[in-house]
């Protein structure tokens, strides 16, 4: 193997005023979802009008340009399409062990979550059936969806 | 439409680049695109900014950039199309000389990445597919998102991860004779494969680096382009697709149907088959994203990628010679720059002026650039021929 070359060049630096930044986000047009996963339900939408089914749920069809939707709710039961296990985690996420996400095909929608009841990545296959619901994370003070291989 | 070409190219080293500032950046580039183009500031109509810059503090930077490159009153505008930054700004240039608004554009392509730590700098990357849904939930990382094409990619085609570190081991040693990349070293199968696990089955040297660096070229119309140069690189067509936000809407897990889309506009507006493509930078932001770049650019059918770089099909001299640069994998990903450094590497690929050890043989004189932006959220194939 070859010594180990690479660019990293340093040089005198100052201290940037910091800037942080804290959002609100409106949520009001989904609020039956973000409220639905405390009372254990994952909502979508579908449109009155052409049918169209949205998992993240949203208030407008894109499809017709309707606005006229209703709430349906998501499965309870899926199908695992893919997953990871994230070891290299971000900020805000450093205080959490490694997690491993997973996308779900439930009927017509895939939804996005986390695997909760294992932890060895290389028992998950993909393919496998998985109970879907919401799950509280405790250090976010947040729900989330959980699967449940 | 005008028959649009490339008359000069610059680039910076890429690397922690902790010495400079952005605009300090990007002059590295600018300066020897001009010098390389023989024009100066005056000659040049229009600038493009392209930065992604979520990570820095000079929040609108396009303007300290272009005054600093002296261009004041030629431009900017600036554009964003998240790694595929680069080629959105070469577009836009491409778009304006083509349309004949002007004549000769500037295309800056620049990143500074490393002004923030590592943790923010993923907790930035992760928003890069849709906050609310995704990172705001579930904490997903850049590297994750890569990880659930690997997954996937390996259980239905039994792509291996030795199949994936072949291509850092390949990309690496390109760049150890790139005195401009990154990482100028070449590493080995085993200590790609022991590297520490960032998204199983991603691990450290699966991913490309975070890097600083800038790009740039200088774009004339055909008369002008004839007049100041004997060595023209001929932008053939710039084929352009996206894909949904969220990732959950992606029709699959296997490729990037955004690059399968801007790859057919590409060929077709050129008029030439994927075979004819001799030396290519593929957007190898993570290994197995190369292995699905060989598939959805046309070069071997669906699942076989790992088999194309095993067989040794992408290295110097195969089928098509693929990131002769170092690729993002070695020779770094400074997003906002790295669509113009690959327009960079094609143009002396093209010129025949690379080192040696790492310049294609060439009889057709064709070349391919591919950039992916997001998740597969945006693809750019752009097709050049001296």
């Amino acid at each position: 193997m070859s010594e180990k070359r690479y660019t990293k060049r340093e040089g005198f630096k100052i201290p940037s005023i910091p800037l942080t930044y804290k959002h609100a986000i409106p949520v009001s047009k989904t609020e039956k979802f973000w409220k639905g996963l405390a009372e254990g339900k994952i909502y979508a939408t579908r449109c009155r009008i052409c049918g169209s089914l949205y998992f993240p749920p949203q208030a407008d069809c894109s499809n017709c340009r309707g606005g006229d939707m209703e709430w349906v709710e998501v499965p309870e039961e899926g199908v695992l399409v893919t997953f990871t296990k994230v070891y290299a985690r971000p900020q805000g996420y450093e205080e959490l062990d490694p997690y491993i996400i997973a996308i779900v095909e439930a009927g017509d929608v895939r939804v996005m979550g986390w695997v909760m009841n294992i932890n060895d990545e290389s028992k998950i296959k993909i393919g496998s059936k998985v109970k879907i619901k919401p799950v509280y994370i405790e250090k976010h003070g947040k729900y989330i969806v959980g699967f449940y291989v | 439409m005008r028959r649009v070409a490339v008359v000069g190219v610059g680039m910076s080293a890429f690397g922690v680049r902790n010495d400079v500032t952005i605009q300090e950046l990007a002059w590295e580039a600018v300066g020897e695109a001009l010098d390389d183009s023989g024009l100066e500031q005056k000659d040049i109509e229009l600038s493009v900014v392209g930065t992604v810059n979520t990570r820095g503090y000079e929040l609108m930077p396009a303007v300290v950039v272009n005054e600093y490159s002296g261009l004041t009153g030629r431009g900017p505008v600036r554009v964003e199309a998240a790694c595929a930054t680069g080629s959105a700004a070469l577009w836009t240039a491409y778009s304006a000389v083509a349309s004949g608004q002007v004549d000769i554009a500037i295309a800056i392509g620049v990143e500074k990445m490393n002004e923030v730590d590592t943790a923010t700098s993923l907790a930035v990357g992760g928003r890069a597919g849709n906050y609310l849904w995704e990172f705001h939930m579930y904490g997903t990382t850049f590297p994750a998102y890569y990880a659930f094409y690997a997954t996937a990619h390996m259980q239905k085609f039994g792509t291996t991860e030795e199949q994936m570190a072949m291509v850092a081991v390949k990309n690496h040693r390109y760049a150890s004779r790139n005195p401009k990349a990154h990482f100028q070293f070449e590493v080995t199968l085993e200590e790609v494969l022991k590297s520490r696990p960032i998204a199983w089955p991603l691990k450290l040297l699966d991913c490309s680096p975070i890097s600083d660096g800038a790009a740039a070229a200088v774009l004339a119309s055909e008369d002008v382009a004839r007049k100041i140069t004997d060595t023209p690189v001929w932008i053939e067509a710039i084929g352009y697709s996206s894909d949904t936000s969220n990732f959950t809407r992606r029709p699959h897990y296997l490729g990037l149907e955004a690059t399968r889309k801007a790859a057919e506009m590409a060929y077709r507006r050129a008029g030439i088959e994927p075979r004819q493509v001799e030396v290519a930078e593929v957007h190898d932001c993570f290994t197995i994203a190369e292995i699905m770049a060989y598939e959805d650019l046309g070069w071997v059918e669906k699942g076989k990628g790992g088999t194309f770089i095993a067989e040794g099909q992408s290295e110097l001299g195969g089928k098509v010679s693929v990131n002769l640069s170092g690729g993002l994998k070695a020779k770094g990903h400074p997003l906002g720059a790295t669509g113009l450094a690959q327009i960079y590497e094609l143009v002396k690929q093209l010129r025949e002026e690379r080192e040696r050890g790492r310049q294609a043989p060439l009889r057709n004189y064709l070349a391919l650039s591919h950039n992916v932006g997001g998740t597969g959220h945006y693809a750019y194939v752009t097709i050049l021929r001296r």
